[in-house]
């Protein structure tokens, strides 16, 4: 099936999200969609997945690679369906509670005189594994499985409605290199038996990995349009996509000064989520990495150390005194470590909240005076990290939910700085986050390290934590694996720390406990 | 994104494994619970006349826990359950007492009445995008008016000396009314388990957006859902005509506490998209057990509510920390 779309146009209030979009999806390649941050490819994807209609444009779809000529406007989700579009967005849209089978067939349940036909439930989701070639429990809740599978069972969903378009949102945003690979090969099979698998991704080592043809949007509108991937090189891709020539800033192997106490060390420490002997440390000025597979507990680690969860054994020292750290106000108040949280939008900012307050919320106490939190000092507080992190604002009273995915965790950085933090947690900081703003992120913590912080990132962007870690610590299964001195180089590196990723010791040997 | 996902994943996985657990931990509660009742009654409690009045009085528990975890499927309350029962059963013995109307035709009123205003809250919920709990509780206070409008505080009786014979009597030694719950409930589970427009409204408790991106309609979910748990209530009316003998106004006062008990303690997921038929009942069994104790030891008839009520929020309790605690 061919789907051609022309000059595709889409308003919201006051914006025009969609000013002109051309794409051509023809069967059997694989066509990454890309643009930064408010380009519009979500837009897009909710357009041709019929959960926007568009305002303006058409759509055009055909039999096999013939020029198409008929149109089809869809008036909701199930008429892209229909229409042989799936999609499998990034959030995971599947129903814990039920079974592998049962998810993959809930678009069009077969039944019988209104009861389930169980055996017509498996055999479609057994047909649709197979064009995976997967091999999953049918009858597991798909509650129990990894990220990675739940993500594999989704495309076998939009298989089971007989997608010959198949959209992939950002599929590998919480994959490892490993389970990635897998992703390509099942998306390179899907290519053979002759579908068009859209990819929209932030990572151009995929694009030039899987892809054969490119669309790239910019403010709404595509700058290239089909074009073959072979015609273009790296760089011209992100000249596209920023519409200025963009140098990937390298940073240098920095010096450390590790004499004198760390300002956070963990001493053989295990947790109740089930982490052992922990070893860990972190000086001040210094970035030390925590690298691991999706579910290798990094997250986990660092919730217990800050009392949501608890720890159960060794030592935690803040500045080389021993601590119990009860909660995160504790964690925040006696010891000064903060905890810049992955999940901006759930968990590092109110979005319904203006920006002013969000960046308060953590000094209330020490802004406060008879109780009463005065606005102007909110004011000067949020002027000081505006100019500092460069956040662009309209004003101290926009609410956060109306900022960019960067500017709104430059909020949530600014809350943690505001508080007058030593040790710095930085949960995945760039996720979900266009190019031009991750290399000023970079930039800002490195900064931040210069100026004497001591901060523990966490990432699972490999590119990201060479780029930025002074150390790298490896965690696997709740354990650390070994530790990596960074040597800048990235085919060094990414080689050692896979090795350690599966468990294999390093080259050089871990500190002993 | 990622680590709420898998928070909430864990959640629900806590949930989902551990409902055969709750129902096993639940049955064994239940046997000891009925041993222990047995023991220290001398035995008391296993006479012919008591063990029936057990089971008799354990059917409209069971059917109004069947009535709150239908919307508890698809995370919504149902405040009107407990007075929505009374109205359909008085409507029922008016028809018969004042009407006339044979009791084959009377019955089938009271559970159309019951469908009818879950019918109306259902399409209140979709309409008004008001939540469930508000509208249901405005509800509430209507049908409790309806309820005293009907014959005011007087009282309905001897209005079909067959069906109330029918709802004393026995099969198999079994009472007719308990085993016309025990029914109801394997048709719940048949409706949650197998059909279609059951796994639909769990779909759209367990995860509303994949629901909908499923080309499932979450409204048509939450009608379904209400109007089904008004049926259910209508049943329990019915149930209570049969089984009362008589009936007034204040019928359906006791039952929200009740409603809300056998699902919660039975493992039904307060979120949505876990429902367990079989838990439902084991609880239903479980607080009935409470009461035949409050009557064995004379105990003051208050201390039954408290004590419920203590074991509903510790159920939660536990349910929440088991979410939390496994990985």
């Amino acid at each position: 099936m061919r789907v051609v779309c022309t000059q595709l146009v889409k308003l919201f209030p006051g914006v025009r999200a969609l000013d002109g979009v051309d794409l051509d999806l023809r069967p059997g390649t694989v066509h990454a969609l890309l643009g930064e941050n408010g380009a519009g490819k979500s837009t897009l994807i909710k357009v041709l997945t019929g959960v926007h209609k568009a305002d303006g444009g058409t759509v055009l779809v055909g039999e096999g690679d013939d020029e198409p000529d008929r149109p089809v406007v869809f008036s909701g989700p199930s008429d892209a369906q229909t229409a042989g579009i799936g999609v499998v967005h990034q959030e995971r849209n599947l129903v814990p509670a039920f079974s592998v089978a049962e998810n993959i067939a809930l678009q069009a349940l077969p039944s019988r005189a209104g009861l389930v036909d169980r055996a017509g439930v498996r055999e479609i989701a057994r047909r649709c594994l197979a064009m995976l070639d997967l091999d999953l429990d049918l009858d597991r809740p798909v509650a129990e499985l990894s990220v990675a599978h739940m993500q594999l069972v989704e495309i076998a969903k939009a298989l089971a409605t007989d997608s010959q378009v198949l959209l992939l949102d950002e599929p590998t945003a919480s994959l490892t290199a490993e389970e990635a690979d897998r992703l390509y090969d099942v998306v390179r099979r899907l290519r053979e038996q002759g579908h068009v698998v859209v990819l929209v991704t932030h990572k151009l080592e995929e694009v030039f990995a899987i892809a054969d043809v490119v669309t790239v949007l910019r403010d709404g509108r595509s700058v290239a349009g089909s074009v073959p991937l072979s015609s273009l090189t790296r760089s011209d891709v992100v000249d596209l996509m920023v519409g200025r020539a963009h140098t990937e800033r390298e940073l240098q192997a920095r010096e450390v000064d590790r004499s004198t106490t760390p300002a956070l060390e963990l001493r053989g420490v295990s947790t109740s989520v089930g982490h052992r002997d922990v070893d860990l440390a972190v000086h001040r000025g210094e970035i030390v990495g925590l690298y691991g597979l999706v579910g290798a507990g990094r997250s986990e680690l660092v919730r217990a150390l800050l009392g949501l969860d608890s720890v159960t054994g060794g030592s935690v020292l803040v500045d080389g005194r021993s601590v119990t750290i009860r909660s995160v106000g504790d964690a925040l108040r006696r010891h000064r470590i903060g905890y810049v949280t992955e999940n901006r939008k759930e968990e590092g900012v109110f979005l319904t909240q203006t920006v002013t307050r969000n960046v308060a919320v953590t000094v209330w106490d020490r802004l406060a005076r008879l109780g009463l939190v005065a606005e102007r000092r909110e004011r000067d507080l949020l002027a000081t990290y505006q100019e500092r992190l460069g956040i662009r604002l309209s004003g101290p009273t926009q609410l956060a939910g109306q900022l960019s995915g960067g500017n709104q965790q430059k909020i949530s950085l600014a809350k943690w700085l505001a508080a007058d933090c030593s040790v710095l947690v930085i949960d995945e900081p760039t996720v979900g986050i266009d190019v031009r703003t991750k290399a000023a992120f970079h930039e800002l913590i490195v900064q931040l390290s210069e100026q004497g912080l001591a901060i523990l990132l966490i990432s699972s962007d490999l590119p990201e934590m060479v780029a930025l870690a002074d150390r790298v610590a490896v965690m696997h299964e709740r354990r650390l694996t070994g530790e990596v001195e960074n040597s800048h180089d990235y085919a060094a590196m990414s080689g050692r720390i896979i090795r350690l990723v599966h468990g294999e010791q390093a080259a050089d040997a871990p500190p002993a406990a | 994104m990622s680590a709420t996902l898998e928070s909430e994943v864990r959640t629900r996985r806590g949930v989902t494994t551990s409902l055969h657990r709750t129902e096993l931990v639940l049955a064994a509660v239940a046997v000891l619970g009925f041993t222990a009742l047995a023991v220290t009654t001398q035995g008391n409690i296993l006479q012919a006349g008591t063990l029936r009045a057990v089971l008799q009085f354990l059917a409209v528990p069971i059917v109004i826990g069947l009535a709150q975890m239908v919307v508890l499927a698809v995370g919504q309350m149902n405040l009107s359950v407990g007075v929505l029962t009374g109205l359909c059963a008085m409507v029922s013995a008016s028809l018969m007492s004042d009407t006339g109307l044979p009791p084959w035709l009377a019955i089938p009123a009271g559970l159309a009445v019951g469908a009818l205003v879950g019918l109306a809250n259902g399409v209140l919920v979709v309409l008004t995008r008001i939540n469930g709990f508000i509208v249901t509780l405005a509800t509430m206070s209507v049908v409790s008016g309806l309820r005293y409008g009907i014959n005011g505080t007087g009282t309905y009786q001897d209005y079909s000396p067959g069906l109330v014979a029918l709802g004393r009597a026995d099969v198999l030694g079994l009472p007719v009314v308990f085993l016309a719950a025990i029914a109801t409930a394997v048709a719940v589970w048949v409706f949650f388990a197998r059909s279609v427009a059951g796994r639909m409204l769990l779909a759209s408790g367990g995860n509303p957006f994949a629901a909908r991106l499923s080309g499932i309609s979450n409204d048509r979910s939450l009608v379904v859902a209400h109007t089904l748990s008004g049926l259910l209530a209508g049943v329990a009316g019915v149930l209570v005509v049969a089984l009362a003998g008589s009936v007034n106004a204040s019928v359906g006062d006791d039952l929200l506490l009740p409603s809300f008990a056998a699902p919660i303690i039975g493992g039904v997921a307060l979120t949505g998209g876990v429902v367990s038929v079989l838990g439902t009942c084991l609880a239903a069994f479980i607080v009935r057990l409470v009461d035949v104790a409050q009557a064995q030891y004379g105990i003051n008839p208050r201390w039954v509510d408290l004590v419920v009520g203590a074991v509903v929020l510790g159920a939660v309790l536990v349910s929440q920390r088991r979410g939390r605690g496994s990985s």
